[in-house]
């Protein structure tokens, strides 16, 4: 049985209410043990976890990291210098716990990620570096973090991006699988608020194309995502989570500042030329109508 | 005496002291603020509908819907369709109810010595996320209500899939915490005849008879709902008196020296939020009787948490059969809100009681946030002269593992406290 350690940071507990809602939870627990987590019964209370030194596998850390912010009166730093050279592995669950998130602007001293301050690496804890697997997202979505940590179980070799999330699930964009795509892809880029039809991306600050992450790929709470129903995505997986300004597309000249990766702004605008030279009446009309 | 409680969204600390070998004052310390408020200001108006959900895990749909009603107090005539409307009014049901399993199955359970059952609290609070992202796109933390409307254009098809979980899910309740069928159960007025169902609740509710704990957790008998929509209504209800003049002006926040909460009050008294204020002000019949025969006791409390489970629950599916999906979800503003100069206030009644939130716009760039969360009203520390709503409901007790009991019904929410 693999043992694990949930312990909370500076955080607003919605990764803990995201992996409530992974199917199979009996299934997951039946395969690991919480000696603590923050809302299921585990061997152990938080109390004990910070006073003794308990066996554990992999340490799972929510939320953002000060050396000023405490758990049940011990310093979150010194719990995780506690418990991380042992443990196996290391999973930062959610962007705060792994880039500093929105809590990086509370009043907190020095507020940051395990091992990034956004984009930036520290050196604080450079030393578990090798052996952190982060999970990205405002929330965690529930299957990314359970499959990697059955990855760890199985002892499977998870490739890794720069910002250490599994590529698997981080290596798409959310734009993949938008229902909306083809709105994008001819540019028909009048999109207004609860409609069926029409893309974000050119007006509404959608982060979609330049987003890692599988949210239209494996779907929330295996019915929908934001996209999907025409609301933008904030780039919640990203290390610069939250931008500012989030409903509205920043642009010069009329081109959007932040383009799909990899495409060059010489590129997008040729290639805008070209899909402007589409009239696709199925996409001028309403999706539904006669 | 201090006790670190724990698994309440976080923790929080109970300094007892004892006399004659009872509780004779307790003090309630929250360890940490992450300051919200503060990271709000300066931003642009709209971003607050992304930032606030974060506030709570849990309940963050709330400080969504509670967001996006304070932006719109800041227009003067501003137009929102009755769709919107009874979209962003499920979608909070959902939430509510989605609450209301985790605490009983996962906080409660093990409170009367029982084990937790995480598949009943995680099955149907599933089924409820899924209503909520069939709207929303996601739970947690969407943002899919925004100013002028919801940005979701549902279909009837979304509409049958949704009677499908909400459908489930009173199955799931019926099956499980009351075994009966739920209009039964809806009609039922009398507590001891209600006792002779079985069912997880009724389990519970014999189980606070039969070890004589009736007459644990009350407080002031004191309550007030500031939310208000097609169910939830504003007023405050001292006793069984119900009065509907209650203005949010009255409400006022102080520091309490030894914690990061705030005290919150309502000309200059403490009133308890939350389920058991709803029924009643909503005078339903059951929580009534209850309260009749047993007070503002944990009793009346949990009955009426899990009552207000049911009820949500049969409203959603009057709420849907008035939805016109033929009406627009969105009306664009008039006035671009980066032309707002402003205030708002909102108040809606999140799952553990009346949440307000108020703002002050220039030019659609946020000047001033304030955020008083329900856990606040119940948890205000008082003096031992003027105690706090949980912190009376606790004097008088002879331990500390009871006072952790009554405290733990109010279902307190440590992240909201200490937004």
């Amino acid at each position: 049985m693999i043992k694990l350690l949930w312990l909370s940071g500076i955080t607003c507990n919605a990764n803990t209410h995201s992996f409530l809602n992974y199917p199979f939870i009996e299934q997951f627990l039946n395969d690991f043990e919480f000696i603590y987590h923050p809302v299921l019964d585990s061997s152990y209370t938080l109390q004990e976890i910070v006073s003794n030194e308990i066996e554990c596998d992999v340490l799972l850390i929510e939320g953002s990291i000060s050396p000023e912010f405490q758990r049940a009166d011990v310093s979150i730093e010194d719990i995780i210098r506690k418990y991380a050279p042992k443990v196996q592995k290391i999973v930062t669950v959610g962007t705060c716990a792994t880039f500093g998130g929105i809590f990086s602007q509370s009043d907190y001293k020095d507020v940051t990620g395990l091992h990034f301050d956004k984009e930036q690496k520290n050196q604080k804890f450079e030393n578990l570096f090798d052996k952190t697997i982060s999970i990205s997202g405002c929330p965690i979505h529930p299957e990314i973090l359970v499959n990697t940590l059955y990855a760890i179980k199985g002892d499977i070799a998870l490739r890794l991006d720069n910002f250490l999330r599994p590529k698997e699930f981080y290596a798409y964009t959310v734009h993949n699988g938008c229902v909306r795509n083809e709105y994008f892809e001819y540019k028909v880029d009048a999109h207004q608020f609860g409609e069926l039809e029409g893309c974000m991306f050119y007006d509404h600050g959608c982060q979609a194309p330049f987003t890692h992450a599988s949210c239209n790929k494996i779907l929330w709470n295996e019915v929908n995502s934001k996209t999907r129903v025409g609301l933008p995505c904030f780039g919640c997986t990203e290390p610069t989570f939250p931008k500012a300004n989030l409903f509205t597309t920043k642009k010069n000249m009329g081109v959007p500042e932040n383009l799909p990766l990899g495409v060059g702004k010489r590129v997008y605008l040729t290639l805008a030329g070209i899909t402007k030279a589409f009239k696709i009446p199925r996409l001028e009309k309403k999706l539904l109508d006669d | 005496m201090i006790k670190l409680i724990e698994k309440i969204e976080g923790e929080a600390k109970l300094n007892f002291s004892f006399k004659d070998e009872k509780i004779d004052f307790v003090t309630i310390e929250f360890m940490s603020t992450r300051n919200i408020e503060n990271i709000l200001k300066g931003k642009h108006a709209l971003d607050a509908l992304v930032i606030n959900p974060r506030v709570c895990g849990i309940c963050g749909h709330a400080h969504l819907i509670a967001t996006v009603q304070a932006l719109e107090d800041c227009y003067e005539d501003l137009k929102i369709s009755n769709k919107a409307k009874i979209i962003r009014e499920l979608t909070l049901n959902f939430e509510l109810i989605q609450n209301h399993f985790k605490w009983f199955y996962l906080t409660l359970l093990p409170l009367f010595g029982h084990k937790q059952q995480v598949l009943k609290a995680t099955y149907p609070s599933q089924l409820m996320a899924k209503a909520i992202a069939l709207f929303g796109g996601q739970y947690p933390h969407t943002s899919y209500t925004i100013v002028g409307g919801v940005v979701c254009e549902p279909t009837e098809m979304d509409i049958i899939k949704l009677n499908h979980y909400i459908d489930e899910t009173i199955r799931f309740f019926e099956n499980n915490l009351v075994k009966t069928d739920s209009n039964s159960f809806l009609l039922s007025d009398k507590i001891d005849k209600f006792l002779e169902y079985e069912g997880d609740l009724i389990t519970i509710l014999q189980q606070i008879k039969e070890d004589d704990m009736l007459a644990l957790g009350k407080s002031y008998d004191r309550f007030i709902s500031f939310g208000e929509n097609s169910y939830f209504k504003k007023a405050k209800s001292i006793k069984t008196k119900v009065n509907d003049s209650v203005s949010i002006e009255y409400v006022k926040e102080s520091d309490i020296p030894s914690s990061f909460a705030k005290s919150v009050t309502f000309k200059e008294n403490y009133y308890e939020v939350g389920p058991l204020a709803r029924a009643m002000i909503n005078k339903a019949a059951l929580v009534k009787d209850s309260h009749r025969k047993y007070g503002d006791s944990i009793f009346s409390r949990i009955l009426a948490r899990v009552c207000e489970t049911s009820q949500l629950l049969a409203h959603s599916k009057k709420l849907l059969e008035r939805l016109d999906l033929s009406e627009p979800s969105y009306i664009n503003p008039n006035v671009d809100i980066s032309k707002i100069n402003g205030s708002g206030t909102s108040a809606v009644e999140a799952a553990r009681g009346s949440l307000i939130h108020k703002v002050e716009l220039q030019n659609g760039i946020i000047q001033n946030y304030e955020i008083i969360t329900p856990t606040q009203w119940n948890l205000s520390g008082g003096t031992k002269k003027k105690q706090g709503v949980s912190q009376k409901a606790m004097i008088g007790l002879s331990d500390t593992k009871t006072a952790e009991l009554v405290f733990k019904t109010f279902d307190v929410c440590s992240v909201c406290t200490t937004h």
